[in-house]
């Protein structure tokens, strides 16, 4: 984890412009990074942000903290998914892969996502009350947050993984089309019950139009109508056509 | 990753930043991926993509378009953005003509989106949709700061360092552009908007200088 030489820091706090978030504290004149609050995304290491080449990168120890690294930086891939970023690849790839198929939606939750930051304790309480309602999370295979999940049936993470903070994790999964407002009533419930935000993203196979079916229950349970979408117009192949 | 679908701000300003994927999947076409990236680069080149990298490298907008072409590897992920839909239009001609067999991802507001991929004559298969965000939002920066962080949404842009850039245009002592370029070095993936950035930057400053002279 990134660490503040105390002999070398001069107090300017230059680097606390630079933390993601927040996570440098300054005390007694000096600065120095609060491990608890780390989400270890190594951009002040990465940026070379201190004028006096004060910030260290030391040996991350354990698998946790591998793994808060792992997920908060993109640079790094993700071991099991192989994939950078936060390690999915929801519905960029779905014309191929076909997770997502019709009769079918898939929920991706970016957990702590804009920029709060999210404890595993907050992403465990997303995940068991979507997979209470019904909602298949994403395996091993699919999701890095699966590697912290016994049973992908009850979303329950871990105990030892809890306190620990990453700049965002995603929740991943997929249901049957009939099952999308319970899933989105358990959100709805569990939004309030959190200490940090998540953003929703809605997957689905579209008509021509971009429209679907799903669109329709979040006039019901009075959620506002997308207006941004991130559109895979089947240009991969094999073509998935289920 | 859903880095792309949760860009924040203005409708009209979102109007003018789509971001382009190329995606290969794994076990299916996840090998020697090169020259296939090296062929969709060249499209977005063509059309103007402003902002271009590839993760393992950064974006272009700090790296020469030869290193990062030099450093492409099959965990490498092209991406990179546009700011009109008529540049959204072309390339996805383009891409469908060369027929490659990748995954493409076009993110952007929806009614400019799919009648791009109309024009183009693709037909949308699947779409994420963002739903917004939800929890606890009273901590949450401002909106306009958030509208530059959720450009790169791994948010690797500190918003300290918004305010910081942005107090920097104001006292004169960078162009909204200058600061733009700043912002975007954070971003890896190379889809920072930083001419949409520039614009953001240049409405607050002249906003605060119009309350000063109120």
């Amino acid at each position: 984890m990134p660490a503040i030489n105390q002999e070398i820091c001069t107090g300017c706090r230059t680097c606390q412009t630079y933390c993601t978030v927040d996570a440098i504290l300054f005390e007694n004149k000096k600065c120095h990074i609060d491990a608890d609050l780390c989400t270890e995304c190594y951009v002040c290491l990465r940026m070379k942000v201190c004028p006096e080449n004060a910030i260290f990168a030391q040996d991350l120890v354990g698998f946790y903290k591998q793994f808060q690294h792992v997920i908060s930086d993109p640079v790094e891939n993700h071991g099991v998914t192989g994939v950078t970023g936060r390690g999915t690849e929801e519905v960029k790839t779905n014309d191929v892969s076909g997770r997502v198929k019709k009769g079918y939606v898939g929920f991706s939750i970016d957990m702590g996502r804009p920029g709060m930051g999210v404890y595993l304790r907050d992403a465990e309480k997303v995940a068991m009350a979507m997979a209470s309602a019904g909602f298949m999370l994403a395996p091993q295979e699919e999701s890095p947050l699966a590697a912290l999940m016994p049973d992908n049936r009850t979303g329950k993470l871990v105990d030892e993984c809890h306190d620990y903070r990453l700049l965002s994790v995603i929740i991943e999964g997929r249901c049957e089309l009939k099952k999308a407002k319970d899933v989105l009533r358990a959100l709805q419930k569990v939004e309030k019950e959190i200490d940090t935000v998540f953003s929703v993203g809605l997957i689905s196979r579209v008509d021509e139009n971009g429209a679907c079916e799903a669109l329709e229950y979040l006039d019901e349970l009075g959620i506002p109508r997308p207006h941004r979408g991130k559109v895979n117009p089947g240009l991969g192949r094999p073509l998935s056509t289920d | 990753m859903t880095h792309s679908l949760h860009r924040s701000g203005d409708i009209e300003s979102q109007k003018t930043d789509y971001v382009w994927f190329m995606y290969q999947t794994k076990g299916v076409n996840d090998v020697d991926i090169k020259p296939k990236a090296l062929e969709f680069i060249a499209v977005a080149e063509a059309v103007g993509s402003e902002n271009w990298g590839d993760v393992k490298t950064g974006p272009k907008l700090k790296y020469s378009i030869e290193e990062i072409k030099d450093n492409l590897s099959d965990k490498s992920r092209i991406r990179g953005i546009f700011t009109r839909k008529e540049q959204v239009v072309d390339f996805l001609k383009q891409i469908k003509e060369k027929d490659l067999g990748m995954s493409v991802i076009i993110t952007g507001v929806l009614s400019e989106v799919i009648p791009a991929c109309k024009e183009a004559g693709v037909t949308p298969h699947s779409i994420n949709y963002s739903l917004g965000v939800w929890g606890k939002k009273d901590n949450l920066p401002s909106e306009t700061t958030l509208s530059i962080t959720t450009m790169c949404g791994h948010h690797m842009i500190p918003p300290k360092f918004v305010d910081h850039v942005t107090r920097r245009v104001k006292k004169g002592k960078l162009t909204p552009e200058e600061g733009a370029k700043q912002l975007a070095e954070f971003c890896y993936c190379g889809i920072f908007n930083h001419v949409r950035c520039a614009d953001i930057i240049r409405d607050t400053a002249a906003a605060t200088a119009e309350d000063a002279k109120g």
